[in-house]
């Protein structure tokens, strides 16, 4: 889970490397519409897998 | 001496990288190494938690901002092929109203397009950002037909926010009647057309083909 959170985070950080390097039409497309939704998605999963591990409980499971 | 140099350079570094992409470049970078190392091992470090997401967020948030400002330059507009032929039709001076405003000095010639079509006041570019969002949307998906067309009436506003109090202006004697004012202000009518001549040509309407 952890692994794919930071695939996704990579991938949001590549269209934001695209629309530093080059601001056009096109990287901007990119940077809304697949670097945000990466962004998002990873911030979810890592938010998942760290709910997993027990991070945001009071009581967290025993490992 | 190039006849297309700029007359007054400014300071070397006017002419440089944006420091919101710079910060970004650097904000991203340390982002980016940090997800890399959760990726090869997996897991991150509990200390780290907070960083795995202050970066990436940090570096869009200034990438984002980075883009709004970035979005008002000519070349951005001019980066899409449908807008490639206003963008040139601007900057040739064809007698379209754009490129009288454009050649005169009227409109920053690095913002034209933005000066003219956001709108005035402060919610005139807040209305341009979310109709950017919709031209992206557009683009990406080939949502539009040619030639295109402008989303409603323009808003005279634009217009008049320069022009209103311009003694020139208020001395032309059509400007002065009460009914042509009530027409312009209802949208019923527009300053090109009729009186002045189209914003843009036809030709650079259609997208770069035939119309």
């Amino acid at each position: 889970m952890m692994r794919l959170a930071c695939f996704f985070g990579l991938i949001a950080l590549a269209a934001l490397g695209l629309l530093l390097v080059r601001l056009d039409g096109a990287t901007a497309i990119v940077f809304s519409f697949v670097g945000f939704p990466a962004l998002g998605l990873a911030l979810a999963l890592y938010a998942w897998a760290r709910w997993r591990a027990g991070a945001f409980r009071l009581d967290p499971p025993a490992r | 001496m190039d006849p297309t140099a700029p007359l007054f350079a400014g300071p070397p570094a006017a002419h440089g990288i944006h420091w919101l992409a710079v910060l970004a470049l650097i904000v991203g970078g340390a982002a980016a190494v940090l997800l890399l190392w959760g990726l090869i091992r997996g897991r991150l470090p509990a200390s780290y938690a907070v960083a795995a997401v202050v970066l990436p967020v940090a570096a869009y948030g200034l990438a984002s901002l980075h883009m709004l400002e970035g979005s008002k330059q000519v070349t951005f507009c001019g980066s899409c092929h449908v807008m490639t032929p206003i963008l040139k039709s601007l900057q040739s001076n064809d007698g379209s109203l754009a490129a009288i405003h454009d050649a005169r000095g009227l409109v920053p010639h690095d913002q034209a397009c933005f000066t003219c079509h956001s709108g005035y006041g402060i919610w005139g570019g807040v209305d341009a950002k979310m109709a950017g969002v919709m031209h992206m949307v557009r683009t990406a998906t080939g949502w539009y037909t040619l030639p295109i067309t402008h989303n409603g009436p323009f808003d005279i506003n634009s217009c008049l926010g320069c022009h209103a109090s311009a003694s020139s202006f208020r001395a032309v004697e059509a400007h002065q009647d009460p009914d042509l004012q009530k027409q312009l202000l209802s949208h019923e009518i527009g300053c090109t057309g009729i009186c002045h001549p189209a914003a843009h040509p036809e030709a650079a309407l259609t997208g770069g083909g035939a119309s």
